[in-house]
């Protein structure tokens, strides 16, 4: 089992995130959602370790991640919001150093890479830099990446951006079924509609605060409404469509 | 069978994680640096590597010239003491490794250390930080030692055979070559790491929000220093070899004073100042690897073991001046195309660090040779009027003003990110505004303040009419030299891809020496002699309308399609096909 307690992280006394307790058993996908600056980032550098919380803890089948970073992380998946990758090496380099850096055997990691890049669509870019992908394609490795030595935790974060329609039904698929295989899968994004489908609970967060944590069918139920209208109403104090009048109003002033 | 088990320790290392970072940051120190995938000057690391190599090798063939025995026996030199010929070269090369090898690591300032690109990359993995540190340090190591092999290789064979070619001993040359050598590995390995140490200690000293902004500035006073040092390689050796008594304070501040003494040392020619200075060699560079590495491992604690708190934190960022630009925009540009690009230009100027550091060398070498000048000019106890009229004096601001324009029409070709240059590729220039624009951006950012301070100089020494002359030949010739270096210029600056190498492009850098010297050697010379009865300033009225002429003719014989405005360079085919046919 994956267990935030009450974890807490402050900026130079400002909290990002204040309290947040969860827990996850295998085969749960949670989601994970809130507005910019609402502490998501902040929450999953912590889950991954990268980030040391002020107070609280994060354990892993009930060990404090921290007391053995390297072997907890010898079970993590993680897909960072941002692909930044280093463009003089081609997707192939890439994915054998990560995989050389995980320990993986030779011969089984050539075999999954191999394998994987073709499902994803990259094997003919293999040896291209990663200079010349594009953002899509940048995002394909990271996620192959994260999940070719067969992590038991996964942490994506916004892993849909720049993919394309059909990689991105292969990856909400993939979320899916990564679920059913007993995985633990925490799932941070802004596309509600794609949490919704994918997810089986969903955690909402405002100002670094838990303000719903359930189940995705019962936080739809709060309003009766879809997701999307209880997060709005939940999160948002701010009426989009007197925005967006506004900002037409003032691309025609004069 | 060496090379089969060599091969073999490498694949063994390959698989391994350790050696799999060192790997990575070896190639990310020579291609990659910085937190973005901006398009900066990647050269390869072979085309590095033979860059690095040329300038000792071309020195050394360019010295057989004068240690060739039968040149000698030629121009009547018998009876030479080659060891003593040999001691200003060898400064030379000392300095030049040092110059060259502290370029390098200024050049590599951001990829040096991991930087959030490698955090993002390795941090989640199951990898140690400490691991991250030792690889990182393997490779800064690996790269000191290639890069000092590499500057110094061909001048550690070839110099040597080049002096040892009128001894006709092997043992000569083999005790030359050796002592050589250790004098300029040492003062390369030297150079890098004061400037790694700098690195290490703002890193370890500057809160993450200051380090940006001063390190570039300490970048470009290191490469000002790296300057200084190559133009002292024409004085100190023989400052050097006239001290008497002990070593002079000076000499604390050129540690190639200390190389070169340490070589000395070990041929037995050292004087006392000498042998006091070369004791200082060893012990400096300890004590410098000592401090480099101390500081290393603070900067590492500091920036990278803590990058996300970092990364999460937000600057805050004053708002700029505006009034600035709209007194400029006022009075020197019209259009809305000149006024946003101007914009966009001043602002890559004055925050990219690239560009700045470039500018920064050529001012730097602006500076030193503008200050050899003024010494010469007061050479012989001159008083300053007397000293203002000597050609020295008088070309300051021509050698100032060529090396800026030149600094920055060189500048105007390296790209600043080319995938954010799209919006431009987007506006319309109907009127071909861009040599207007950059024509504007050198006035605006050279001539007020030049002109200004060499008014001010000659009309507090010489009076109002040598003053007004003399600033009006300095503005003039800038205007002269800012349409020519202009010519045919069709890009927006900054945003077009780097120009290839063209077969002509020696036979300019060949054209670019020799018009320094017209514009700021001859054309003091004349003015030397010629202020003192102003009207003999006339006769540099027909070379001034040449001059101007030149770029008019070939601008008025442009076509239109030579005028469109590119945003990238492409090579001229050898063969075009007419298809005549289709």
């Amino acid at each position: 089992m994956l267990e935030a307690v009450q974890l807490t992280k402050r900026y130079s006394s400002l909290p990002a995130v204040q309290d947040l307790s969860f827990r996850l058993q295998p085969g749960q996908v949670l989601g994970c959602l809130g507005p910019n600056g609402s502490g998501k980032s902040t929450t999953v550098k912590m889950l991954t370790g990268l980030l040391e919380p002020s107070r609280g803890v994060v354990r892993f089948n009930g060990r404090a991640i921290q007391e053995d970073l390297a072997s907890y992380r010898m079970h993590l998946g993680y897909v960072p919001e941002e692909a930044h990758l280093y463009p003089y090496l081609s997707g192939w380099e890439y994915l054998e150093m990560v995989g050389t850096l995980r320990g993986m055997g030779r011969d089984r990691m050539y075999l999954k890479i191999d394998s994987l890049l073709q499902l994803f669509s990259l094997h003919v870019a293999r040896h291209a830099s990663i200079g010349t992908y594009s953002k899509g394609m940048r995002q394909r490795i990271l996620l192959i990446a994260a999940i070719m030595h067969d992590p038991d935790i996964l942490i994506f974060d916004e892993p849909l951006s720049g993919l394309d329609v059909t990689s991105a039904l292969i990856f909400k698929n993939l979320v899916q079924a990564l679920g059913r295989s007993g995985k633990f899968v925490f799932y941070c994004s802004h596309v509600l509609e794609v949490v919704e489908k994918v997810c089986t609970d969903v955690l909402i967060l405002r100002k670094g605060v838990v303000i719903a944590h359930d189940s995705v069918a019962n936080v739809g139920k709060i309003l009766g409404e879809s997701l999307e209208k209880t997060f709005l109403h939940l999160v948002d104090d701010v009426d989009t469509m007197n925005v967006a009048r506004n900002i037409v109003e003032v691309m025609k002033a004069a | 069978m060496i090379g089969e088990i060599a091969r073999q320790e490498w694949e063994y290392q390959r698989d391994r994680p350790f050696g799999r970072l060192v790997q990575l940051f070896v190639a990310r120190i020579f291609r990659g640096g910085g937190d973005t995938d901006a398009e900066g000057l990647d050269l390869g690391v072979g085309l590095v590597l033979t860059l690095l190599a040329l300038p000792g090798g071309f020195v050394s063939i360019f010295l057989f010239d004068k240690y060739g025995s039968l040149l000698q026996w030629l121009r009547g030199q018998t009876n030479v003491d080659t060891l003593l010929m040999a001691f200003p070269d060898e400064y030379f090369f000392i300095v030049l490794s040092m110059t060259v090898t502290g370029a390098i690591a200024v050049w590599r300032w951001d990829a040096i250390f991991p930087d959030r690109r490698d955090h993002m990359n390795l941090a989640h993995l199951p990898v140690a930080t400490r691991t991250i540190f030792s690889a990182n340090l393997l490779a800064v190591v690996f790269l000191v030692g290639l890069v000092a092999f590499d500057v110094n290789g061909a001048s550690c064979v070839l110099f040597p055979m080049v002096v040892s070619a009128s001894q006709g001993s092997l043992l000569f040359f083999l005790k030359f070559a050796a002592v050589h050598a250790v004098g300029v590995l040492l003062s390369s390995v030297f150079s890098f790491l004061a400037v790694f140490a700098i690195l290490g200690l703002l890193m370890a000293i500057l809160p993450p929000r200051f380090l940006r902004r001063v390190s570039a500035y300490a970048r470009g006073l290191v490469v000002v220093y790296l300057v200084t040092l190559l133009c002292t390689s024409f004085v100190i050796p023989e400052l050097l070899r006239r001290v008497k008594g002990p070593a002079p304070s000076w000499t604390l501040l050129f540690p190639s004073c200390w190389f070169v003494s340490l070589c000395q040392l070990l041929r037995l020619r050292a004087n006392p100042a000498m042998a006091e200075l070369a004791k200082l060699c060893v012990p400096g560079i300890t004590l410098l690897t000592l401090f480099a590495f101390c500081v290393y491992a603070i900067g590492y604690r500091r920036h990278f073991v803590q990058i996300s708190e970092i990364a999460e934190g937000t600057s805050v960022v004053h708002a700029p001046l505006p009034w600035r630009w709209s007194v400029l925009e006022q009075l020197v540009l019209r259009t809305g195309f000149q006024k946003g690009c101007f914009r966009f230009i001043g602002k890559t100027l004055l925050r990219s660090e690239a560009h700045r550091l470039v500018l920064t060398g050529v001012a730097g070498l602006a500076l030193v040779l503008a200050s050899q000048a003024l010494m010469r000019a007061f050479e012989g106890m001159k008083s300053a009027p007397q000293a203002a009229m000597t050609s020295e004096a008088l070309s300051i601001p021509f050698v100032v003003s060529f090396l800026l324009i030149m600094g920055l029409r060189i500048v105007f070709e390296i790209p600043s990110d080319l995938r954010a240059n799209w919006i431009f590729q987007l506006m319309l220039d109907p009127d071909q505004e861009c040599e207007p624009l950059a024509r504007r951006v050198i006035f605006v950012s050279i001539l007020p303040w030049l002109l200004v301070i060499t008014f001010a100089a000659y009309l507090y020494l010489k009076g109002p009419v040598v003053a007004v002359l003399h600033t009006l030949v300095v503005a003039t010739w800038s205007c002269l030299l800012t349409n020519v270096v202009l010519i045919r210029f069709r890009k927006l600056p900054f945003t077009c891809s780097l120009p290839v190498f063209k077969q002509h492009s020696i036979v300019i850098l060949i054209s670019l020496c020799f018009g320094f010297l017209i514009y700021a050697g001859s054309t003091a010379e004349f003015e030397s002699s010629a202020l003192s009865q102003p009207m003999r300033m006339l006769f540099l009225l027909p070379v001034a309308g040449v001059t101007w002429y030149i770029p008019h003719y070939l601008g008025k014989n442009t076509i239109d399609l030579e005028r469109k405005l590119i945003f990238e360079e492409t090579t001229t085919r050898t063969v075009e096909l007419l298809r005549l046919s289709e």
